[in-house]
């Protein structure tokens, strides 16, 4: 990490925010889906390949989080 | 790219006296997918069933009914019998006769149930009266008397008392309720039972019969003893029936269903007084041989026609007749790739217009599980239940994860190897230096020869832990999904093309093919100026102008098409290429906890330290095998772990960034006439009449 001091401290605590709050954010997004899902695949199996692609639509959050995270890590 | 195989619509017609052996000939060449025919048409109707299909309905009827009373299921393992012998038996009568003779045996079984069922019912209610003094017999057979036993949930007795020129028994306790049986003038009975009501009365029918009621129940419990002996004998005579007749059943219920569903063609004909005719389609390759075929089996009572061989152009779908409109999806695809059209099946059927994505899933989809496994420790076990898995399970779902198991282990091992080049999560080349310096070199106290530091990655192997690395690999991450994305769209072009023209195609994919080069060219740009603090001059301000340019030439054809909703999904673009970064993040959490886990074991447990020397202080052999085994339970965690989130991240980048680009699905899958046997074979002479 190129900062140093506190600036570095203070930078990991960003990057700590930048991914936990996205994941509660992700997390959230995805229980509504996945239960509604779930529940639509019980009804019938062959949509299981849609239902995923719903289901997964929220979880780009979390990467972007991620890629927020890792750029204040190693790239400020 | 692999289209879905060239289909042509055939029509025979035939001479309908000669149906049923057409009927085997269309099954023999197994490439018939037949087009129903719909009421009315042609002023032909739908035909009739074969006049074989009653018996043998029946027959399977029966035979599903023994096969559930003896409980023989799919999974009972029978022996394959030949099909010729399973028909002589079935026409012999043979599915009768073992009827009656399971008819016999269950109809006892049944009885004795039934029988056993009756006794337990009473036996309750003779415990129940046990707690009352009164014998059986005087609970029945008065005139003027009226008689009202059952239980009670509180105590009666105080109640009872009120009523005049009565008899009442009460035994109450006050945690297990009680019992009471009241003797009242028959006329008073509806004032009894509203008292008794207040209570919580059930009322208990009163079995039949004479003496004390603890006799009755020792007799009961006799009974009792007595059928369930006979029961058992009577389950083992039922046992020794499906072990004698699971596979008469098992194969004849094949056998009967593949007869009805012969049977059942008719109705998806067309027939006149004595005359058939069947639309079918066939793959173009084989449509010559199959006309060969069938006119040489059924001679001249039998004419074939080609009638059209379907191009893939949508205006030739919009042109034809409503029936003919879909033209059934046959993948084309080649021995591994085949392995993945189960997973594409799981979003959709490719439609007979465009390209089948098993092909690209089959080349992305391990890549980027061995991407994201990255190790060789991993790898190793990935191939083996991989090969293990192709080798024993037919069931499609377990060979398609096998398949990915397989190849995306080899993937894996190759990054593992060559790019990373680590195994269990440590490097193999370096200083031994804990927490993120952990080494087999150091931990083995060698040092690897130079030969196999030549075939790493800058020697060492990239590290997915540190700075620079990370860096490298989420641009690395992000360009395999720029370069993924942009296949899709490619694909997304040739499609629309195909099915239109390019005109069609520019507008639908050809904007947003500029559009995503815009972004890409743009976001380059502006990564130069925000983190490489590169001035605005020069290439970086061309770059940035170039991209925005095509940016808003490609919106404006999207606009031109699509509207407002272009603008809106513009954002999206981004997301969908960051998305890929999954790639390197999975990656790096898997290596995050291995690594965890390597301290925890070789530092924490084992107090691995380093004498003056450098050399390594083992600790002793029982403590040495107690850690292993630990580190070994700890890395299988990360190992399935891995499988899960490695392969449901590298199946949704095929699913959702690389399929949306170009997939729309919704095909028909092709279901031609043809019959599987599994309990049953046929035999040489039979098979070589089917070609």
């Amino acid at each position: 990490m190129a900062l140093e001091g506190e600036a570095a401290g203070i930078a990991a605590i960003g990057a700590g925010l930048a991914v936990g709050l996205t994941g509660i954010g992700a997390g959230m997004g995805e229980k509504d889906v996945g239960a509604a899902a779930v529940g639509a695949m019980t009804e019938d199996r062959s949509i299981f390949g849609t239902a995923m692609i719903f289901m997964v639509i929220p979880e780009t959050i979390v990467i972007f989080g991620l890629v927020i995270a890792i750029i204040i890590l190693f790239a400020l | 790219m692999s289209l879905p195989e060239s289909m042509s619509r055939v029509v025979v017609v035939g001479t309908k006296t000669r149906l049923e052996e057409a009927i085997e000939a269309f099954y023999s060449v197994k490439v018939l997918h037949v087009i129903d025919h719909t009421a009315g048409a042609d002023g032909m109707s739908i035909g009739t069933p074969l006049h074989t299909n009653l018996k043998a309905s029946e027959r399977l009827l029966k035979v599903r009914a023994m096969e559930k009373e003896l409980g023989i299921g799919k999974n009972t393992e029978t022996e394959k019998v030949s099909a010729t012998e399973i028909r002589s038996q079935i026409s012999a009568g043979g599915v009768e006769s073992i009827e009656a003779e399971v008819l016999k045996v269950l109809d006892v079984k049944n009885d004795l149930n039934r029988r056993i069922t009756e006794l337990n019912a009473k036996k309750k209610s003779l415990e129940l009266l046990t707690a009352l003094p009164v014998d059986l017999e005087l609970y029945s057979g008065y005139k003027s008397l009226a008689v009202i036993a059952g239980t009670v949930e509180s105590d009666p007795s105080d109640a009872l008392r009120a009523l005049a020129d009565s008899e009442s028994f009460v035994s109450f306790k006050k945690k297990k309720g009680g019992v009471a049986a009241v003797f009242v003038r028959a006329e008073d009975r509806e004032k009894a039972a509203s008292i008794l009501s207040e209570h919580g009365f059930a009322e208990i029918a009163v079995p039949e019969g004479k003496g004390s009621v603890p006799d009755a129940l020792a007799e009961a419990d006799k009974g009792l003893a007595d059928l369930s002996a006979k029961l058992g004998s009577v389950e083992k005579e039922v046992e020794a029936l499906q072990i004698k007749h699971k596979t008469f059943l098992r194969a004849s219920d094949e056998e009967l269903s593949i007869e009805i569903e012969k049977g059942e063609v008719p109705l998806r004909i067309a027939t006149g007084g004595h005359s058939y005719i069947m639309d079918a389609w066939v793959p173009t390759k084989k449509a010559q041989a199959v006309m060969a075929e069938l006119e040489s089996r059924l001679g001249n009572d039998v004419h074939i026609e080609v009638e059209e061989t379907r191009g893939r152009n949508l205006h030739e779908e919009e042109e034809a007749e409503e029936r003919f409109k879909k033209v059934p999806t046959k993948n084309n695809n080649g021995l591994i790739a085949k392995e993945y059209e189960h997973a594409t099946s799981l979003v959709a059927v490719p439609k007979y217009q465009e390209i089948d994505p098993s092909v690209l899933i089959m080349f992305f989809l391990p890549l980027f599980f061995g991407f994201m496994i990255g190790d060789c420790g991993y790898a190793i076990p990935f191939i083996i239940l991989g090969a293990y898995g192709l080798k024993v399970t037919h069931h499609k779902d377990w060979r398609a994860i096998a398949t990915v198991l397989f190849f995306g282990g080899i993937w894996s091992f190759v990054f593992g190897f060559f790019f990373f080049g680590e195994a269990l999560g440590m490097h193999f080349v370096g200083e031994w230096a804990p927490p993120l310096h952990m080494t087999w070199e150091g931990l083995l106290g060698m040092q690897m020869p130079d030969w196999f530091t030549g075939l790493l990655v800058n020697g060492h192997g990239v590290s997915k832990l540190e700075g620079d690395d990370v860096v490298m690999l989420l641009k690395l991450a992000v360009y395999i999904g720029i370069i993924h994305i942009m296949i899709g769209y490619v694909c997304g072009f040739l499609n629309i093309r195909r099915q239109h023209n390019n005109k069609h195609a520019f507008f639908e994919k050809g904007g947003w093919i500029i559009e995503f080069i815009g972004m890409v060219v743009f976001c380059y740009a502006m990564t130069q100026v925000l983190f490489s603090k590169a001035p605005m001059e020069g290439i970086v301000l061309y770059l940035l102008l170039v991209g925005l340019a095509m940016l808003v030439i490609g919106l404006a054809v999207n606009f031109k098409t699509e509207g407002a909703k272009a603008v809106i999904e513009l954002p999206g673009v981004i997301g969908m290429i960051l998305s890929y970064a999954r790639l390197a993040a999975i990656g790096m959490s898997k290596a995050g906890m291995a690594m965890a886990f390597n301290y925890i074991v070789f530092i924490m447990f084992m107090g691995i330290t380093k004498d003056v020397g450098g050399d390594i202080i083992w600790p002793g052999p029982i403590m040495l095998i107690l850690t292993l085994l630990f580190l070994a339970f700890l890395h299988l965690v990360v190992w399935t772990l891995g499988i899960l989130s490695g392969g449901l991240h590298a199946l949704r980048l095929q699913f959702v960034e690389l399929m949306t680009k170009f997939f729309v699905g919704g095909g028909t899958k092709y279901e031609p006439l043809k019959v599987k046997r599994i309990k049953t074979f046929l035999t040489k002479t039979e098979a070589d009449k089917e070609v």
